[in-house]
């Protein structure tokens, strides 16, 4: 094995398919679109290069509401990082502190993340539904009449409505990564501290936390990373509607190129989006390199 | 040791060439002008390869269920043409309405499409004609085939004078009506927009919510401004503005955009219509919770299930009323032939596909339309059948038409049909004004 490992032939060999495919399926495809992007184009017929004009259309002349669709993701992207990833750690921290039933409060708080998200929008569209709908419902039990809205339908509570179930449905996917973290730190540091006098409090944001900074860090990519391309969900759950109140740039893109035959310009979108990825995971990377702990 | 790495080798290099043929598949997306012979070449060995004499075609449609009209229509006469043509093998493929959409247009930009595959006319397919992707038709009808398809029937699938596609049934705009609801409230089914609007106020009032439409998706939303346009502007004046030849900017365009919102103001809908998709408001007329609804011929099918309708033998097909003073008329109707059945250019088989295309096409405008689906696209001989009555009714009213109006998304192309309807759902939430959607309509239209 070592033998192996140490031939330059034979890691070329192992490695190279893999990145062949992998050439294939996710970095010539970029350069397609990027060179998609400079053309005026319907996906079908003859296409004439126009260079910038699809960018200069999208950041400045834009008409279809980009600028509103990027605040849409960022708000995702927010609330992702700021609210899901924090509730995630205290769950993570509480149920891992080997509480009665800890199993199947993992089960319960995992099994939103292995439902299909189309069937979690269906779920939701119920919950939400103006009539019949649970939320409503609930509402009208408690008195609160006043609060019943037609959560999709009204432009004003449609995006909360949406966040609200893409927040939901992840928090137990970044509490699975977190608890996994935090099982793997070796106990005879918690009896350390114990003996020390240490509090749960103080366990958990002087061990726990900055051990498992590399794992938030993880959880962070991916919250970031997910609600910028964030699609499906909301695609399910409102098409972007009502009037382009939930489009976020996935939604737009899907939009202009399937709907409207605009593969040029949708392609510029694509290209807007990988480029945003790509600097926000650059950018966390800075952030949490600053802080690397270690036991 | 030795073995493992020749096999290794092997793998590897075999893993890339089929890689690089998959390239060469993505490359034709590029220039697909170049490429047309080396693709029609590439799926013509497969198939000989495949099937020997057999002649295989490939078939996209988009009855993916099966409670649909036509999708009974299709398999019927399907059956009918397996037994009748023992040499040709069809492999069918369907998806939903909207994954086929997208699904055919990554196919045909890749020049992958399926032989035969079904679509709509006019706007939808003018950029596949355009890119010359679509065999003309005409020359491989037989004689009895071109006497039988009504002349009209053709607009929608001509371009440049040439015929690309072959349609079943055409549909019409029907106003529903439920008319249980409207005896129990006293309310008189509407012939005039005056009773319209009374029987609106008068459901309304009893807390019945008058007219069900899923504005989530857009297009039967969209019904109802473009059958108040047809009322206003007449068929040859919304044909006019569609057709590019006069402006969108006319009184009786920004009318049919006014008295939408009127509608909106007189709670003729639902108010949470928008978050409604098509399916979720048909429900609601249905389940017999709505009395009215606008909406095509295709519909007719369904409430007469008792499967699907608790409303089957209730309900009465009527024309949109007409508005007094306008320059249309109630015998103006939105709709048309635009679903059909087109052939590739590339396909390896011309005449045989088009053969199928015809049989098929010919055989379903019969059968969709004893099923309810839409008024025939053929001439057809219905003798010894018994026609559904409420098809019946809807004959009765398509047979005064004088003129009509394909919905306009899909006489529009891409990028207006998109902006058109949603701007139609600004001007229902009442964020955009009449004067807004006329001007933004030329603008989109040009």
């Amino acid at each position: 094995m070592e033998k192996v490992l140490s031939d330059k032939k034979a890691i070329f060999l192992f490695v190279f398919p893999a990145f062949v495919v992998f050439a294939m399926v996710v970095i010539i495809p970029i350069f397609f679109s990027a060179y998609y992007s400079t053309l005026d184009w319907n996906g079908i017929g003859k296409s004439t290069f126009i260079g910038i004009q699809n960018y200069v259309n999208l950041f400045v002349n834009n008409k279809d509401g980009f600028a509103m669709a990027i605040k849409n993701s960022f708000l995702v992207a927010f609330f992702s990082v700021f609210v899901q990833v924090p509730l995630a750690l205290i769950l993570a921290l509480v149920i891992s502190k080997g509480i009665k039933g800890e199993g199947f409060f993992r089960t319960v708080y995992f099994i939103p993340v292995i439902i299909s998200t189309t069937v979690i929008g269906q779920l939701w569209m119920k919950i939400y539904q103006p009539k019949h709908g649970m939320l409503n419902k609930l509402l009208e039990i408690a008195g609160l009449d006043s609060l019943q809205r037609n959560w999709l339908a009204t432009p004003q509570t449609a995006m909360a409505s949406v966040l609200f179930v893409i927040i939901w449905q992840y928090i137990g996917y970044h509490m699975l990564l977190l608890y996994s973290g935090i099982k793997a730190i070796p106990g005879d540091i918690y009896e350390a501290a114990e003996v020390d006098g240490a509090t749960n409090f103080q366990k958990a944001a002087r061990i726990t936390i900055p051990l498992i900074a590399p794992m938030i860090k993880v959880c962070v990519t991916f919250a970031l990373i997910g609600s910028l391309k964030t699609f499906d969900l909301i695609y399910v759950l409102t098409k972007g509607g009502p009037i382009h109140a939930t489009e976020v740039p996935t939604t737009l893109m899907f939009s202009n190129i399937f709907l409207q035959n605009k593969y040029g310009y949708g392609s510029a979108m694509s290209i807007f989006i990988i480029l945003e990825c790509l600097l926000f995971t650059v950018f966390i990377n800075k952030v949490f390199k600053a802080e690397s702990i270690t036991y | 040791m030795k073995k493992i790495w020749s096999k290794l080798l092997a793998c590897a290099v075999s893993g890339i060439v089929a890689l690089s043929s998959a390239g060469c598949g993505t490359s034709q997306v590029s220039s697909n002008e170049s490429n047309k012979p080396a693709a029609e070449a590439a799926s013509g060995e497969q198939k000989e390869a495949a099937s020997g004499e057999k002649v295989t075609l490939n078939v996209w449609h988009l009855w993916t269920t099966d409670s649909d009209a036509n999708a009974k229509s299709f398999m019927k006469v399907f059956e009918q043409y397996k037994a009748e043509h023992p040499n040709v093998e069809v492999v069918i493929d369907a998806s939903e309405n909207e994954a086929y959409k997208t699904k055919l247009k990554t196919a045909m930009a890749a020049n992958e499409g399926p032989d035969v595959f079904f679509s709509w006319g006019a706007g939808f397919a003018q950029p596949f004609v355009d890119a010359g992707q679509v065999l003309p038709i005409e020359e491989y009808l037989t004689d009895d085939q071109k006497a039988n398809l009504i002349e009209s029937q053709r607009t929608n699938l001509t371009y440049d004078g040439k015929l690309y596609g072959l349609p079943f049934v055409s549909w019409v705009g029907i106003l529903y009506c439920n008319q249980e609801v409207f005896e129990q409230n006293g309310v008189k089914v509407p012939d005039t927009y005056e009773e319209f609007l009374a029987a609106v106020e008068t459901f309304s009032s009893k807390g019945i919510v008058p007219l069900t439409v899923g504005a989530k998706d857009g297009w039967p939303l969209m019904f109802f401004q473009n059958i108040l346009a047809l009322r206003q502007a007449g068929a040859d004046g919304s044909n006019a503005a569609l057709d590019k030849a006069a402006s969108f900017n006319q009184p009786e365009f920004v009318q049919s955009a006014q008295m939408l919102t009127d509608l909106v103001k007189a709670k003729a809908f639902d108010d949470a219509a928008l978050a409604l998709t098509y399916d979720e408001a048909k429900m609601a007329f249905l389940s017999g919770e709505v009395p009215m609804t606008y909406m095509g011929s295709w519909l007719a099918g369904e409430i007469q299930d008792e499967n699907l309708s608790t409303v089957k033998g209730k309900v009465v097909a009527k024309n949109f009323p007409s508005i007094a003073g306008t320059k249309g008329n109630k015998d103006e109707f939105l709709g048309g032939a635009i679903d059909c059945f087109m052939v590739n250019n590339n396909t390896k088989h011309k005449k045989e596909a088009a053969e199928f295309a015809a049989y098929m096409a010919e055989h379903m405008a019969r059968e969709s339309f004893l099923l309810g689906a839409g008024l025939p696209a053929w001439k057809v001989d219905t003798t010894g059948e018994t026609i559904d009555p409420l098809v019946q009714q809807m004959v009765e009213l398509a047979n005064n038409s004088t003129g009509f109006v394909l919905a306009w998304d899909t006489k529009l192309s891409g990028e207006a049909a998109e902006k058109h309807k949603t701007l139609v759902q600004e001007v229902f939430a009442g964020t955009k004004t009449p004067q807004q959607f006329v001007d933004e309509m030329d603008a989109a239209n040009k």
